[in-house]
Protein backbone atom coordinates (compact mmCIF):
# COMPACT_ATOMS: atom_id res chain seq x y z
CA UNK A 1 0.00 0.00 0.00
CA UNK A 2 1.37 3.47 -0.97
CA UNK A 3 2.46 5.37 2.28
CA UNK A 4 0.03 8.61 2.78
CA UNK A 5 1.67 12.10 4.37
CA UNK A 6 -1.39 13.91 5.47
CA UNK A 7 0.75 17.01 6.65
CA UNK A 8 2.90 16.94 4.18
CA UNK A 9 0.10 16.95 1.67
CA UNK A 10 -1.67 19.67 3.14
CA UNK A 11 1.30 21.99 2.90
CA UNK A 12 1.09 20.87 -0.72
CA UNK A 13 -2.16 21.91 -1.07
CA UNK A 14 -1.23 25.03 0.46
CA UNK A 15 1.31 25.54 -1.39
CA UNK A 16 -0.49 25.00 -4.80
CA UNK A 17 -3.40 27.45 -3.98
CA UNK A 18 -0.53 30.22 -2.72
CA UNK A 19 0.93 29.93 -6.63
CA UNK A 20 -2.42 29.96 -7.81
CA UNK A 21 -2.46 33.35 -6.29
CA UNK A 22 0.72 34.02 -7.13
CA UNK A 23 0.22 33.19 -10.70
CA UNK A 24 -2.78 35.62 -10.76
CA UNK A 25 -0.97 38.36 -9.82
CA UNK A 26 2.20 37.43 -12.18
CA UNK A 27 -0.33 37.47 -15.21
CA UNK A 28 -1.81 40.45 -14.39
CA UNK A 29 1.80 42.21 -14.62
CA UNK A 30 2.52 40.47 -17.60
CA UNK A 31 -0.85 40.75 -19.69
CA UNK A 32 -1.97 43.75 -19.49
CA UNK A 33 -4.67 44.14 -21.96
CA UNK A 34 -7.64 45.95 -21.00
CA UNK A 35 -11.53 44.69 -21.63
CA UNK A 36 -12.34 48.66 -21.42
CA UNK A 37 -9.94 51.64 -21.31
CA UNK A 38 -9.00 51.56 -17.51
CA UNK A 39 -10.15 48.24 -17.07
CA UNK A 40 -7.40 45.49 -16.67
CA UNK A 41 -8.57 41.70 -17.84
CA UNK A 42 -6.85 40.36 -15.61
CA UNK A 43 -7.22 42.66 -12.32
CA UNK A 44 -4.07 42.12 -9.66
CA UNK A 45 -5.07 41.59 -6.29
CA UNK A 46 -3.83 45.28 -4.75
CA UNK A 47 -6.77 46.45 -7.43
CA UNK A 48 -8.98 44.00 -6.83
CA UNK A 49 -9.01 44.59 -2.89
CA UNK A 50 -8.81 48.42 -3.34
CA UNK A 51 -10.79 49.99 -6.55
CA UNK A 52 -12.75 46.78 -7.17
CA UNK A 53 -13.80 46.70 -3.92
CA UNK A 54 -14.59 49.79 -3.28
CA UNK A 55 -16.24 49.57 -6.76
CA UNK A 56 -19.04 47.36 -5.01
CA UNK A 57 -20.28 50.12 -3.51
CA UNK A 58 -22.14 51.11 -6.63
CA UNK A 59 -24.47 48.36 -6.16
CA UNK A 60 -25.97 49.73 -2.39
CA UNK A 61 -29.30 51.13 -2.53
CA UNK A 62 -28.65 53.16 0.17
CA UNK A 63 -30.46 53.21 3.77
CA UNK A 64 -28.70 52.52 7.52
CA UNK A 65 -27.30 56.37 7.40
CA UNK A 66 -25.25 54.78 4.46
CA UNK A 67 -26.19 57.59 1.32
CA UNK A 68 -26.04 55.52 -2.34
CA UNK A 69 -24.03 56.21 -4.74
CA UNK A 70 -26.73 56.74 -7.03
CA UNK A 71 -27.90 59.47 -5.42
CA UNK A 72 -24.43 61.29 -5.64
CA UNK A 73 -22.56 60.03 -2.66
CA UNK A 74 -18.80 59.18 -2.53
CA UNK A 75 -18.12 55.58 -2.84
CA UNK A 76 -16.67 54.23 0.55
CA UNK A 77 -15.83 50.80 2.25
CA UNK A 78 -18.80 50.55 4.37
CA UNK A 79 -21.46 50.92 1.72
CA UNK A 80 -19.08 48.06 -0.51
CA UNK A 81 -19.63 46.12 2.56
CA UNK A 82 -23.19 46.78 2.95
CA UNK A 83 -23.97 46.57 -0.44
CA UNK A 84 -22.05 42.76 -0.12
CA UNK A 85 -23.81 42.08 2.82
CA UNK A 86 -27.67 42.57 0.97
CA UNK A 87 -26.73 40.44 -1.97
CA UNK A 88 -25.14 37.63 -0.53
CA UNK A 89 -28.35 37.28 2.08
CA UNK A 90 -30.81 38.05 -0.91
CA UNK A 91 -29.06 34.97 -2.35
CA UNK A 92 -28.68 32.94 0.91
CA UNK A 93 -31.96 33.36 1.92
CA UNK A 94 -32.96 32.37 -1.98
CA UNK A 95 -31.16 29.04 -1.21
CA UNK A 96 -32.27 28.06 2.22
CA UNK A 97 -35.95 29.03 1.50
CA UNK A 98 -35.32 26.80 -1.78
CA UNK A 99 -33.98 23.79 0.20
CA UNK A 100 -36.69 24.38 2.84
CA UNK A 101 -39.70 23.83 0.58
CA UNK A 102 -37.97 21.78 -1.81
CA UNK A 103 -36.44 19.22 0.68
CA UNK A 104 -39.96 19.13 2.78
CA UNK A 105 -42.07 18.84 -0.26
CA UNK A 106 -39.61 15.96 -1.70
CA UNK A 107 -39.41 14.16 1.32
CA UNK A 108 -43.01 14.08 1.90
CA UNK A 109 -44.21 13.13 -1.28
CA UNK A 110 -41.36 10.63 -1.48
CA UNK A 111 -42.43 9.02 1.41
CA UNK A 112 -46.38 9.12 0.64
CA UNK A 113 -45.43 7.33 -2.87
CA UNK A 114 -43.18 4.40 -1.27
CA UNK A 115 -46.16 3.55 0.46
CA UNK A 116 -46.90 0.13 -1.63
CA UNK A 117 -44.72 -1.07 -3.68
CA UNK A 118 -47.70 -0.45 -6.45
CA UNK A 119 -47.69 3.43 -6.01
CA UNK A 120 -43.51 3.45 -6.09
CA UNK A 121 -44.38 1.35 -10.00
CA UNK A 122 -46.97 4.04 -10.46
CA UNK A 123 -44.62 7.23 -10.29
CA UNK A 124 -41.20 5.23 -11.43
CA UNK A 125 -41.82 6.29 -15.22
CA UNK A 126 -43.39 10.31 -14.89
CA UNK A 127 -40.14 10.35 -11.82
CA UNK A 128 -37.78 9.41 -14.80
CA UNK A 129 -39.37 11.85 -17.66
CA UNK A 130 -38.72 14.99 -15.01
CA UNK A 131 -35.84 14.30 -13.85
CA UNK A 132 -34.32 14.15 -17.70
CA UNK A 133 -35.55 17.56 -18.23
CA UNK A 134 -32.75 19.74 -17.36
CA UNK A 135 -33.25 21.93 -14.64
CA UNK A 136 -31.26 24.89 -15.50
CA UNK A 137 -32.69 25.42 -19.24
CA UNK A 138 -36.12 25.17 -17.21
CA UNK A 139 -35.42 28.71 -15.30
CA UNK A 140 -37.16 30.78 -18.23
CA UNK A 141 -40.17 28.95 -17.97
CA UNK A 142 -40.47 29.51 -14.10
CA UNK A 143 -39.73 33.28 -14.72
CA UNK A 144 -42.78 33.28 -16.73
CA UNK A 145 -44.83 31.61 -13.96
CA UNK A 146 -43.61 32.64 -11.23
CA UNK A 147 -41.65 36.33 -12.16
CA UNK A 148 -38.55 37.52 -11.61
CA UNK A 149 -38.54 38.41 -8.37
CA UNK A 150 -37.32 36.41 -5.07
CA UNK A 151 -40.62 34.22 -5.75
CA UNK A 152 -39.42 32.73 -9.18
CA UNK A 153 -36.30 32.38 -7.54
CA UNK A 154 -37.26 30.41 -4.76
CA UNK A 155 -39.87 28.19 -6.52
CA UNK A 156 -37.31 27.38 -9.01
CA UNK A 157 -34.12 26.30 -6.68
CA UNK A 158 -37.53 24.21 -4.55
CA UNK A 159 -38.59 22.47 -7.32
CA UNK A 160 -34.56 21.30 -8.52
CA UNK A 161 -33.88 20.26 -4.92
CA UNK A 162 -37.70 18.74 -4.78
CA UNK A 163 -37.11 16.54 -7.63
CA UNK A 164 -33.46 15.12 -5.88
CA UNK A 165 -34.46 14.86 -3.03
CA UNK A 166 -37.55 13.22 -4.14
CA UNK A 167 -36.03 10.33 -6.09
CA UNK A 168 -33.46 9.96 -3.03
CA UNK A 169 -35.98 9.64 -0.83
CA UNK A 170 -37.87 6.84 -3.30
CA UNK A 171 -34.27 5.12 -3.88
CA UNK A 172 -33.52 5.12 -0.09
CA UNK A 173 -37.04 4.04 1.30
CA UNK A 174 -36.61 0.80 -1.67
CA UNK A 175 -32.99 -0.27 -0.07
CA UNK A 176 -34.39 -0.77 3.67
CA UNK A 177 -34.20 -4.27 3.76
CA UNK A 178 -37.51 -6.13 3.95
CA UNK A 179 -36.62 -8.01 6.97
CA UNK A 180 -36.62 -4.38 9.05
CA UNK A 181 -40.25 -3.87 7.81
CA UNK A 182 -41.23 -7.80 8.09
CA UNK A 183 -40.70 -7.87 11.78
CA UNK A 184 -42.30 -4.99 12.49
CA UNK A 185 -44.96 -5.33 10.41
CA UNK A 186 -45.62 -8.90 12.24
CA UNK A 187 -45.51 -7.54 15.77
CA UNK A 188 -48.67 -5.28 14.40
CA UNK A 189 -47.30 -1.71 13.63
CA UNK A 190 -49.67 -0.02 11.65
CA UNK A 191 -48.13 1.34 7.95
CA UNK A 192 -47.90 5.24 9.85
CA UNK A 193 -46.07 3.79 12.92
CA UNK A 194 -43.87 1.51 10.33
CA UNK A 195 -43.45 5.06 8.40
CA UNK A 196 -42.44 6.86 11.58
CA UNK A 197 -40.76 5.15 13.45
CA UNK A 198 -38.89 2.55 11.15
CA UNK A 199 -38.67 3.79 7.73
CA UNK A 200 -37.62 7.43 8.73
CA UNK A 201 -34.65 6.31 10.74
CA UNK A 202 -33.78 3.47 8.63
CA UNK A 203 -33.14 6.49 5.30
CA UNK A 204 -30.80 8.65 6.96
CA UNK A 205 -28.15 7.47 6.80
CA UNK A 206 -28.82 6.90 2.80
CA UNK A 207 -30.14 10.24 2.58
CA UNK A 208 -26.55 12.18 3.77
CA UNK A 209 -25.29 11.69 -0.11
CA UNK A 210 -29.01 13.05 -1.23
CA UNK A 211 -28.96 16.03 1.12
CA UNK A 212 -25.00 17.12 0.01
CA UNK A 213 -25.76 16.48 -3.75
CA UNK A 214 -29.05 18.98 -3.36
CA UNK A 215 -26.94 22.04 -1.62
CA UNK A 216 -24.53 21.86 -4.56
CA UNK A 217 -27.51 21.75 -7.25
CA UNK A 218 -29.27 24.45 -5.26
CA UNK A 219 -26.36 26.81 -4.89
CA UNK A 220 -26.20 25.95 -8.99
CA UNK A 221 -30.12 26.35 -9.51
CA UNK A 222 -29.70 30.07 -7.47
CA UNK A 223 -27.08 31.05 -9.66
CA UNK A 224 -28.61 29.96 -12.54
CA UNK A 225 -31.93 31.53 -11.93
CA UNK A 226 -29.76 35.15 -10.93
CA UNK A 227 -27.60 34.69 -13.94
CA UNK A 228 -31.24 34.76 -16.46
CA UNK A 229 -32.96 37.95 -14.58
CA UNK A 230 -33.27 38.24 -11.10
CA UNK A 231 -32.66 42.02 -9.63
CA UNK A 232 -30.55 41.30 -6.87
CA UNK A 233 -28.44 38.60 -5.54
CA UNK A 234 -24.75 37.42 -6.03
CA UNK A 235 -25.45 36.10 -9.68
CA UNK A 236 -27.01 39.39 -10.47
CA UNK A 237 -23.93 41.26 -9.51
CA UNK A 238 -22.12 39.26 -11.78
CA UNK A 239 -23.72 39.35 -14.82
CA UNK A 240 -24.79 43.38 -14.65
CA UNK A 241 -21.13 43.73 -14.23
CA UNK A 242 -20.72 41.49 -17.19
CA UNK A 243 -22.61 43.82 -19.40
CA UNK A 244 -20.12 46.59 -18.90
CA UNK A 245 -17.40 44.26 -18.67
CA UNK A 246 -16.17 45.35 -15.04
CA UNK A 247 -13.96 41.83 -15.19
CA UNK A 248 -12.63 42.68 -11.81
CA UNK A 249 -16.06 43.36 -9.87
CA UNK A 250 -17.00 39.76 -11.76
CA UNK A 251 -13.99 38.72 -10.68
CA UNK A 252 -14.00 39.38 -6.69
CA UNK A 253 -18.26 38.71 -6.63
CA UNK A 254 -17.58 35.06 -7.93
CA UNK A 255 -14.36 34.82 -5.54
CA UNK A 256 -17.21 35.47 -3.00
CA UNK A 257 -19.43 32.78 -4.58
CA UNK A 258 -16.72 30.20 -4.25
CA UNK A 259 -16.08 31.28 -0.53
CA UNK A 260 -19.73 30.69 0.38
CA UNK A 261 -20.43 27.39 -1.54
CA UNK A 262 -17.19 25.71 -0.29
CA UNK A 263 -17.72 26.55 3.60
CA UNK A 264 -21.60 25.32 3.45
CA UNK A 265 -20.49 22.32 1.43
CA UNK A 266 -17.59 21.64 3.95
CA UNK A 267 -19.79 22.64 7.28
CA UNK A 268 -22.88 20.80 6.07
CA UNK A 269 -20.29 17.75 5.21
CA UNK A 270 -18.92 17.37 9.04
CA UNK A 271 -21.99 17.93 10.56
CA UNK A 272 -24.39 15.72 8.61
CA UNK A 273 -21.01 13.50 9.30
CA UNK A 274 -21.27 13.87 13.07
CA UNK A 275 -24.75 13.27 13.06
CA UNK A 276 -24.69 9.52 11.73
CA UNK A 277 -22.12 8.83 14.00
CA UNK A 278 -24.38 6.22 15.70
CA UNK A 279 -25.21 4.65 11.62
CA UNK A 280 -22.46 1.22 11.29
CA UNK A 281 -19.90 2.37 9.20
CA UNK A 282 -20.79 0.58 5.73
CA UNK A 283 -24.47 2.38 6.08
CA UNK A 284 -23.33 5.76 5.81
CA UNK A 285 -23.39 7.05 1.88
CA UNK B 1 -37.37 -19.89 -13.16
CA UNK B 2 -34.30 -17.38 -12.05
CA UNK B 3 -32.02 -16.12 -14.66
CA UNK B 4 -29.20 -18.14 -13.44
CA UNK B 5 -31.34 -21.81 -13.60
CA UNK B 6 -32.46 -20.43 -17.20
CA UNK B 7 -28.76 -20.20 -18.55
CA UNK B 8 -27.93 -23.24 -17.46
CA UNK B 9 -30.78 -24.72 -18.86
CA UNK B 10 -29.60 -26.70 -21.75
CA UNK B 11 -30.94 -25.78 -25.46
CA UNK B 12 -31.49 -21.81 -24.45
CA UNK B 13 -29.95 -20.39 -27.63
CA UNK B 14 -33.15 -21.33 -29.81
CA UNK B 15 -34.97 -19.54 -26.88
CA UNK B 16 -33.12 -16.54 -26.91
CA UNK B 17 -35.79 -14.54 -28.81
CA UNK B 18 -38.60 -15.53 -26.79
CA UNK B 19 -36.64 -14.62 -23.61
CA UNK B 20 -35.94 -11.39 -25.34
CA UNK B 21 -39.93 -10.51 -25.55
CA UNK B 22 -40.67 -11.69 -22.39
CA UNK B 23 -38.00 -9.20 -20.86
CA UNK B 24 -39.69 -6.49 -23.18
CA UNK B 25 -42.99 -7.26 -22.08
CA UNK B 26 -41.76 -7.11 -18.29
CA UNK B 27 -40.00 -3.69 -19.06
CA UNK B 28 -43.46 -2.39 -19.95
CA UNK B 29 -45.19 -2.40 -16.69
CA UNK B 30 -48.93 -2.05 -17.21
CA UNK B 31 -48.83 0.16 -13.76
CA UNK B 32 -46.09 2.38 -14.87
CA UNK B 33 -47.77 3.37 -18.57
CA UNK B 34 -50.45 3.83 -15.75
CA UNK B 35 -48.74 6.43 -13.71
CA UNK B 36 -47.57 8.18 -17.20
CA UNK B 37 -51.24 8.38 -18.12
CA UNK B 38 -51.90 9.67 -14.34
CA UNK B 39 -49.31 12.58 -15.01
CA UNK B 40 -50.34 13.43 -18.29
CA UNK B 41 -54.23 13.26 -16.76
CA UNK B 42 -53.17 15.78 -14.10
CA UNK B 43 -51.29 18.38 -16.20
CA UNK B 44 -54.60 18.29 -18.78
CA UNK B 45 -56.96 18.77 -15.36
CA UNK B 46 -54.06 21.58 -14.48
CA UNK B 47 -54.73 23.61 -17.99
CA UNK B 48 -58.15 23.78 -17.25
CA UNK B 49 -57.90 25.63 -13.99
CA UNK B 50 -55.05 27.83 -15.37
CA UNK B 51 -54.99 29.93 -18.31
CA UNK B 52 -53.08 28.82 -21.69
CA UNK B 53 -50.47 31.71 -21.48
CA UNK B 54 -49.37 30.06 -18.16
CA UNK B 55 -49.94 25.72 -18.82
CA UNK B 56 -50.49 24.69 -22.50
CA UNK B 57 -52.17 21.81 -22.87
CA UNK B 58 -50.11 18.32 -23.35
CA UNK B 59 -51.66 18.01 -26.94
CA UNK B 60 -50.59 21.28 -28.04
CA UNK B 61 -47.07 20.95 -26.96
CA UNK B 62 -46.88 17.83 -28.30
CA UNK B 63 -48.49 19.55 -31.64
CA UNK B 64 -45.76 22.41 -31.24
CA UNK B 65 -43.24 19.76 -30.72
CA UNK B 66 -43.97 17.88 -34.42
CA UNK B 67 -44.68 21.68 -36.35
CA UNK B 68 -41.35 23.12 -34.74
CA UNK B 69 -39.00 20.40 -35.28
CA UNK B 70 -38.81 20.82 -38.89
CA UNK B 71 -40.14 24.77 -39.57
CA UNK B 72 -40.76 27.06 -37.01
CA UNK B 73 -40.69 30.14 -38.99
CA UNK B 74 -41.15 32.06 -36.39
CA UNK B 75 -37.60 31.70 -34.62
CA UNK B 76 -36.09 33.44 -38.04
CA UNK B 77 -37.39 36.58 -37.01
CA UNK B 78 -35.50 36.74 -33.88
CA UNK B 79 -32.04 36.30 -35.68
CA UNK B 80 -31.71 32.47 -35.27
CA UNK B 81 -30.33 30.71 -38.51
CA UNK B 82 -31.99 27.70 -38.29
CA UNK B 83 -35.72 28.37 -38.28
CA UNK B 84 -36.54 24.99 -36.38
CA UNK B 85 -35.70 22.81 -33.53
CA UNK B 86 -34.12 20.49 -35.33
CA UNK B 87 -31.02 22.32 -36.15
CA UNK B 88 -30.50 24.13 -33.18
CA UNK B 89 -30.74 20.53 -31.71
CA UNK B 90 -28.23 19.64 -33.50
CA UNK B 91 -25.80 22.21 -32.73
CA UNK B 92 -26.30 21.47 -28.67
CA UNK B 93 -25.66 18.10 -29.34
CA UNK B 94 -22.81 18.42 -31.43
CA UNK B 95 -21.24 21.01 -28.45
CA UNK B 96 -22.32 18.40 -25.89
CA UNK B 97 -20.62 15.36 -27.83
CA UNK B 98 -17.27 17.38 -28.15
CA UNK B 99 -16.75 18.82 -24.75
CA UNK B 100 -17.76 15.73 -23.48
CA UNK B 101 -15.20 13.90 -25.47
CA UNK B 102 -12.22 16.73 -25.12
CA UNK B 103 -13.51 16.84 -21.22
CA UNK B 104 -13.47 13.02 -20.51
CA UNK B 105 -9.50 12.93 -22.05
CA UNK B 106 -8.77 15.53 -19.69
CA UNK B 107 -10.47 14.23 -16.52
CA UNK B 108 -9.70 10.38 -16.74
CA UNK B 109 -5.69 11.31 -17.60
CA UNK B 110 -5.44 13.74 -14.60
CA UNK B 111 -7.40 11.48 -11.93
CA UNK B 112 -5.69 8.21 -13.27
CA UNK B 113 -2.41 10.38 -12.68
CA UNK B 114 -3.42 11.74 -9.23
CA UNK B 115 -4.64 8.11 -8.27
CA UNK B 116 -1.12 6.69 -9.04
CA UNK B 117 1.30 10.04 -8.28
CA UNK B 118 0.17 11.31 -4.19
CA UNK B 119 2.49 14.63 -5.21
CA UNK B 120 0.04 14.84 -8.18
CA UNK B 121 -3.14 14.11 -5.85
CA UNK B 122 -2.08 16.70 -3.34
CA UNK B 123 -1.26 19.45 -5.83
CA UNK B 124 -4.13 19.11 -7.79
CA UNK B 125 -6.87 17.95 -5.31
CA UNK B 126 -7.18 21.27 -3.40
CA UNK B 127 -8.47 22.72 -7.07
CA UNK B 128 -10.79 19.96 -8.14
CA UNK B 129 -12.54 19.61 -4.84
CA UNK B 130 -13.46 23.65 -5.40
CA UNK B 131 -13.96 23.16 -8.60
CA UNK B 132 -16.00 19.60 -7.45
CA UNK B 133 -18.47 21.84 -4.61
CA UNK B 134 -18.51 25.46 -6.71
CA UNK B 135 -21.34 25.28 -9.66
CA UNK B 136 -19.39 25.17 -12.96
CA UNK B 137 -22.20 27.81 -13.85
CA UNK B 138 -19.82 30.32 -12.08
CA UNK B 139 -17.68 30.76 -15.09
CA UNK B 140 -20.15 31.67 -17.90
CA UNK B 141 -19.81 34.90 -17.83
CA UNK B 142 -16.28 34.88 -18.11
CA UNK B 143 -15.91 32.58 -20.88
CA UNK B 144 -18.21 34.98 -22.76
CA UNK B 145 -15.79 38.11 -22.41
CA UNK B 146 -12.84 35.97 -22.99
CA UNK B 147 -14.00 33.87 -26.19
CA UNK B 148 -16.83 36.11 -26.88
CA UNK B 149 -20.72 34.90 -27.90
CA UNK B 150 -20.38 31.45 -29.70
CA UNK B 151 -19.21 28.12 -29.50
CA UNK B 152 -16.11 28.20 -27.69
CA UNK B 153 -17.51 29.62 -24.33
CA UNK B 154 -20.55 27.41 -23.98
CA UNK B 155 -17.76 24.07 -25.20
CA UNK B 156 -15.10 25.68 -22.79
CA UNK B 157 -18.07 25.42 -20.30
CA UNK B 158 -19.01 21.63 -20.25
CA UNK B 159 -15.38 20.58 -21.06
CA UNK B 160 -15.00 22.42 -17.51
CA UNK B 161 -17.89 20.14 -16.09
CA UNK B 162 -16.76 16.82 -17.77
CA UNK B 163 -13.15 17.00 -16.69
CA UNK B 164 -14.09 17.51 -13.03
CA UNK B 165 -16.47 15.19 -12.67
CA UNK B 166 -14.49 12.51 -14.65
CA UNK B 167 -11.09 13.63 -12.64
CA UNK B 168 -13.13 12.70 -9.44
CA UNK B 169 -14.66 9.07 -10.78
CA UNK B 170 -11.83 7.97 -12.04
CA UNK B 171 -9.03 8.65 -9.51
CA UNK B 172 -11.85 7.41 -7.30
CA UNK B 173 -11.97 4.20 -9.21
CA UNK B 174 -8.35 3.75 -9.70
CA UNK B 175 -8.32 3.93 -5.66
CA UNK B 176 -10.98 0.94 -5.98
CA UNK B 177 -9.05 -1.36 -7.75
CA UNK B 178 -7.68 -3.92 -5.14
CA UNK B 179 -3.81 -4.05 -4.98
CA UNK B 180 -4.04 -8.03 -5.21
CA UNK B 181 -4.34 -7.70 -8.93
CA UNK B 182 -1.47 -5.70 -9.47
CA UNK B 183 0.64 -7.55 -7.27
CA UNK B 184 -0.68 -10.55 -8.79
CA UNK B 185 0.70 -8.92 -12.26
CA UNK B 186 3.96 -7.31 -11.06
CA UNK B 187 4.72 -11.29 -9.70
CA UNK B 188 4.29 -12.33 -12.48
CA UNK B 189 6.78 -9.72 -14.48
CA UNK B 190 4.61 -7.11 -15.48
CA UNK B 191 6.16 -4.08 -15.98
CA UNK B 192 4.64 -0.65 -15.24
CA UNK B 193 3.53 0.26 -18.76
CA UNK B 194 1.80 -3.74 -18.85
CA UNK B 195 0.64 -2.98 -15.43
CA UNK B 196 -1.60 0.07 -16.38
CA UNK B 197 -2.53 -1.27 -19.49
CA UNK B 198 -3.68 -4.70 -18.66
CA UNK B 199 -4.74 -4.08 -15.12
CA UNK B 200 -5.60 -0.53 -14.07
CA UNK B 201 -7.32 0.69 -16.94
CA UNK B 202 -9.54 -2.67 -17.20
CA UNK B 203 -10.37 -2.04 -13.55
CA UNK B 204 -11.11 1.22 -13.65
CA UNK B 205 -13.22 1.08 -16.99
CA UNK B 206 -16.67 -0.30 -15.42
CA UNK B 207 -16.71 3.24 -13.12
CA UNK B 208 -15.42 5.74 -15.17
CA UNK B 209 -17.70 4.89 -17.58
CA UNK B 210 -20.58 5.17 -15.37
CA UNK B 211 -19.28 8.92 -14.34
CA UNK B 212 -19.34 9.43 -18.23
CA UNK B 213 -23.10 8.83 -18.02
CA UNK B 214 -23.30 10.92 -15.19
CA UNK B 215 -21.78 13.79 -16.75
CA UNK B 216 -23.29 13.37 -19.51
CA UNK B 217 -26.64 14.16 -18.22
CA UNK B 218 -25.28 17.00 -16.35
CA UNK B 219 -23.75 18.80 -19.83
CA UNK B 220 -27.15 19.07 -21.43
CA UNK B 221 -28.40 21.43 -18.90
CA UNK B 222 -25.16 23.39 -18.46
CA UNK B 223 -24.63 23.97 -22.28
CA UNK B 224 -28.54 25.25 -22.50
CA UNK B 225 -27.86 27.74 -19.86
CA UNK B 226 -24.68 28.82 -21.61
CA UNK B 227 -26.06 29.19 -24.53
CA UNK B 228 -29.36 30.80 -22.60
CA UNK B 229 -26.31 33.59 -21.40
CA UNK B 230 -24.92 34.67 -24.72
CA UNK B 231 -25.21 32.18 -28.14
CA UNK B 232 -26.93 33.01 -31.62
CA UNK B 233 -28.05 29.39 -32.12
CA UNK B 234 -28.71 26.41 -29.96
CA UNK B 235 -31.59 25.01 -27.55
CA UNK B 236 -30.62 27.70 -25.25
CA UNK B 237 -31.03 30.25 -27.83
CA UNK B 238 -33.71 29.29 -28.67
CA UNK B 239 -35.73 28.93 -25.22
CA UNK B 240 -34.05 32.66 -24.74
CA UNK B 241 -36.36 33.80 -27.85
CA UNK B 242 -39.55 31.94 -26.80
CA UNK B 243 -39.17 32.96 -23.02
CA UNK B 244 -39.10 36.53 -24.39
CA UNK B 245 -42.07 36.08 -26.43
CA UNK B 246 -43.65 34.60 -23.74
CA UNK B 247 -44.53 31.09 -25.58
CA UNK B 248 -44.54 28.49 -22.85
CA UNK B 249 -46.12 26.17 -25.66
CA UNK B 250 -42.93 26.76 -28.12
CA UNK B 251 -40.70 26.60 -24.48
CA UNK B 252 -42.03 23.32 -23.29
CA UNK B 253 -42.11 21.75 -26.36
CA UNK B 254 -38.16 22.73 -26.94
CA UNK B 255 -37.58 21.43 -22.98
CA UNK B 256 -38.96 18.12 -24.28
CA UNK B 257 -36.97 17.70 -27.66
CA UNK B 258 -34.13 18.68 -25.49
CA UNK B 259 -34.81 15.96 -22.72
CA UNK B 260 -35.71 13.33 -25.35
CA UNK B 261 -32.06 13.95 -26.92
CA UNK B 262 -31.06 13.37 -23.49
CA UNK B 263 -32.63 10.00 -22.86
CA UNK B 264 -31.55 9.28 -26.18
CA UNK B 265 -27.70 9.90 -25.61
CA UNK B 266 -28.06 8.48 -22.64
CA UNK B 267 -29.65 5.20 -23.83
CA UNK B 268 -26.87 5.29 -26.64
CA UNK B 269 -24.46 5.86 -23.72
CA UNK B 270 -25.82 2.73 -21.67
CA UNK B 271 -25.80 0.49 -24.38
CA UNK B 272 -22.25 1.17 -25.18
CA UNK B 273 -21.29 0.63 -21.78
CA UNK B 274 -23.02 -2.83 -21.74
CA UNK B 275 -20.82 -4.03 -24.16
CA UNK B 276 -17.63 -2.31 -23.07
CA UNK B 277 -18.02 -4.48 -19.72
CA UNK B 278 -19.66 -7.23 -20.82
CA UNK B 279 -16.85 -9.29 -18.71
CA UNK B 280 -17.02 -7.06 -15.68
CA UNK B 281 -19.24 -8.47 -12.75
CA UNK B 282 -19.09 -4.96 -11.01
CA UNK B 283 -20.91 -3.53 -14.23
CA UNK B 284 -23.90 -5.95 -13.08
Amino acid sequence: MKVRHPTRDRWISLAVLAALALGWQVLSLVYTAEAQPGEPMVAGWQVLFTRTLLSLSDYWPGGLGVPAVADGAERSYLAALLAILLHSADTILRLAAGLMLGGVAGLVLGLALSWSRWTRRLVDWPLQFIRTLPLLAMVPLFQLWFGTDALGEVVFVAYGIGVIVFAGTVNAVRNIPQIYLDNARALGASRLFLTRTVVLPAIVPAMRSTVLLSLGAGWGAVLGAEYLGAQSGLGYMIVYAQQFAFLDRMFLVALLFVFYTSVSTVVLARLTGRMLAWAPEGQRA
Amino acid sequence: MTPVADSLRPGRAPDRLGSRTRALARAVDPLRLAGVAIGVAVWQGLTMLLPPIILPTPAGVAGRLRDDFWSAPALSYYGLTEPNLYGNLLYTAQNVLVAVLAGASIGIASGLLSARFPLVQAGLDPVVMTAGTVPILIAAPFLLIWFGVGRTSAVCLVVFYVAVTLHIFAARAARNVDPIFEQSARTLGAGSRRVLRDVLLPATVPEILGGLRIALAGAWGLEAVAELLGSQSGMGKVIEVLAGATDPQGIMAALLSLGSTAVLADLLAALAVARLTRWSAAAR
